[in-house]
């Protein structure tokens, strides 16, 4: 039997990502226990291009389980391109992003929304990690240092996405407002649609000519 | 005759052992002599042998299990306990793990790593040989072996007694090296397997000849259609496998009617 990747491939992909996720929820306990409470949740994230098909699985430790296969019910399935995924994944707003996307959902959409929140907006709590290795001074201190650095960089990041937004649009004047530019792909829509029915009119016209 | 009750030691028909030929009642012994000489840098040298890829084939494996908690598996030749350190989490406690190898020193070093790993409870070790499974009929939910079965004496009747003690429904999993699909990799991969291998062998735990018996038992196991059929034969049914690493490695699974 032949599969599209090879399944070692795909398992090395896999089990990354697993560890990795797993590694980041162990240090943040709250999101570790809200995801526990949606214990045995299997979503399955099918994509397109490249052909790869991912399950999570939430278990009751409130960790993650990553595999490319698996025979329990899934209670989500979201078909699409990588694009699209990771569109999502990075998304302020996963809500409206998986509306207005291309993605394709099966099932119920609140365990992939729930999971995308809780795995967006994890705390990670540095000090018990440090702690141990450093004891309880200097770890608590190296802590508070790391979520205060942490905590300013989001904030940074926040603030210079929106200066950066400002100056494109209202300073620098190098690109149009949002509602603008909605506005114009409107107009070039409408304007594909006119020229399809004029093309329409045109065929059938040649067509009456050709007959006399 | 059960499977319980093992065949005279008068048996003169031959087999191989690596590219020798050996009387069939010699296999075992020798088998043995390899993997206790090998036991205690087992793990060691499976990463250098493989760069570590043997976990990424034996999670795989583990994800078409689809064992679940409460389950009983049986991992045969079970070595190390790498398969039945996973399974134990998976089954839980309702469930029960056993460890089975034909090896002692296997079987010891598997059980201290597994304990040292905080791996108990839901496990058991059995030493007993797989063509002649100590439990009773229709009593496990799934098996595997992972790179054992190439090193059984007489493997369709291993894979008979493994039939007859799954559940029906249940399915044994077979990780095993394989023929590689690519001529190019089956050129690199030989001498990869010929050259570098027993002097890895060598170097790391000090005993050329068993790398070298390791790396010719891989050539002359079944290739991935023939234990396919071998499979059928022992009355499994819905067999399929699956390549990995260009076939280098093949895991098969079939499942009792």
């Amino acid at each position: 039997m032949q599969r599209e990747h090879d399944p070692a491939v795909i398992t090395a992909v896999t089990a990354a990502l697993e560890a990795s996720v797993n590694r980041a929820l162990a240090l943040a306990p709250v999101a570790s226990r809200e995801l526990a409470e949606m214990a045995d949740t299997v979503l399955a994230i099918e994509c397109t291009a490249p052909v790869i098909t991912v399950y999570i699985t939430i278990t009751s430790m409130g960790t993650l389980q990553v595999s490319s296969y698996s025979e329990a019910k899934s209670s989500t399935r979201v078909r699409g391109a990588f694009e699209d995924f990771l569109t999502l994944a990075t998304a302020d707003d996963p809500a409206a992003t998986l509306i207005n996307s291309d993605l394709e959902i099966v099932g119920n959409t609140a365990p992939l929304l729930a999971l995308q929140q809780i795995v967006t907006h994890m705390d990670l709590d540095w000090e018990a990690p440090l702690v141990d290795v450093l004891g309880d001074v200097a770890g608590h201190q190296l802590a508070q240092l790391l979520r205060g650095t942490f905590s300013w960089g989001k904030d940074a990041s926040k603030s210079l996405r929106r200066q950066l937004s400002e100056f494109i649009l209202e300073e620098g004047r190098l690109s149009p407002p949002a509602a603008e530019l909605d506005a114009f792909y409107d107009d070039v829509q409408n304007l594909a649609l006119r020229v399809d029915r004029l093309q329409s009119r045109l065929k059938r016209f040649a067509q009456k000519v050709g007959a006399r | 005759m059960t499977d319980h009750n093992r065949p005279s030691g008068d048996d003169q028909d031959t087999t191989h052992f690596g590219f020798t030929t050996v009387k069939t009642n010699e296999k075992e012994k020798l088998v043995r002599g390899v993997f206790d000489s090998v036991a205690g840098r087992y793990d060691l040298m499976n990463d250098l042998m493989s760069a570590g890829i043997h976990r990424l084939w034996k999670r795989f494996t583990i994800e078409l299990s689809a064992v679940r908690p409460g389950q009983t598996v049986l991992d045969i030749a079970g070595g190390t306990g790498d398969l039945s350190a996973r399974f134990s989490k998976l089954v839980g406690t309702d469930g029960k793990v056993i460890l089975a190898d034909i090896n002692a020193s296997m079987l010891q070093v598997g059980r201290d790593k597994l304990l040292d790993a905080g791996a108990f409870g839901n496990l058991h070790m059995v030493q007993c040989d797989a063509q002649y499974l100590p439990f009773p009929d229709n009593s496990v939910d799934c098996i595997t072996i992972a790179f054992g079965l190439r090193n059984v004496t007489d493997k369709a009747l291993a894979l008979r007694s493994m039939e007859r003690i799954l559940k029906p429904g249940g399915r044994l999993l077979i990780l095993e090296f394989s023929k590689p699909t690519n001529p190019l990799l089956e050129k690199i991969y030989d001498t990869y397997s010929f050259r570098i291998l027993p002097m890895m062998g060598r170097l790391v735990a000090n005993d050329e000849e068993s790398y070298r018996y390791l790396a010719e038992s891989i050539r002359k196991h079944p290739d991935q259609d023939t234990l396919m059929a071998m499979m059928e034969d022992a009355g499994f049914v819905d067999c399929q496998y699956h390549n990995m690493t260009g076939g280098i490695v093949a895991v098969h699974r079939g499942i009792k009617a």
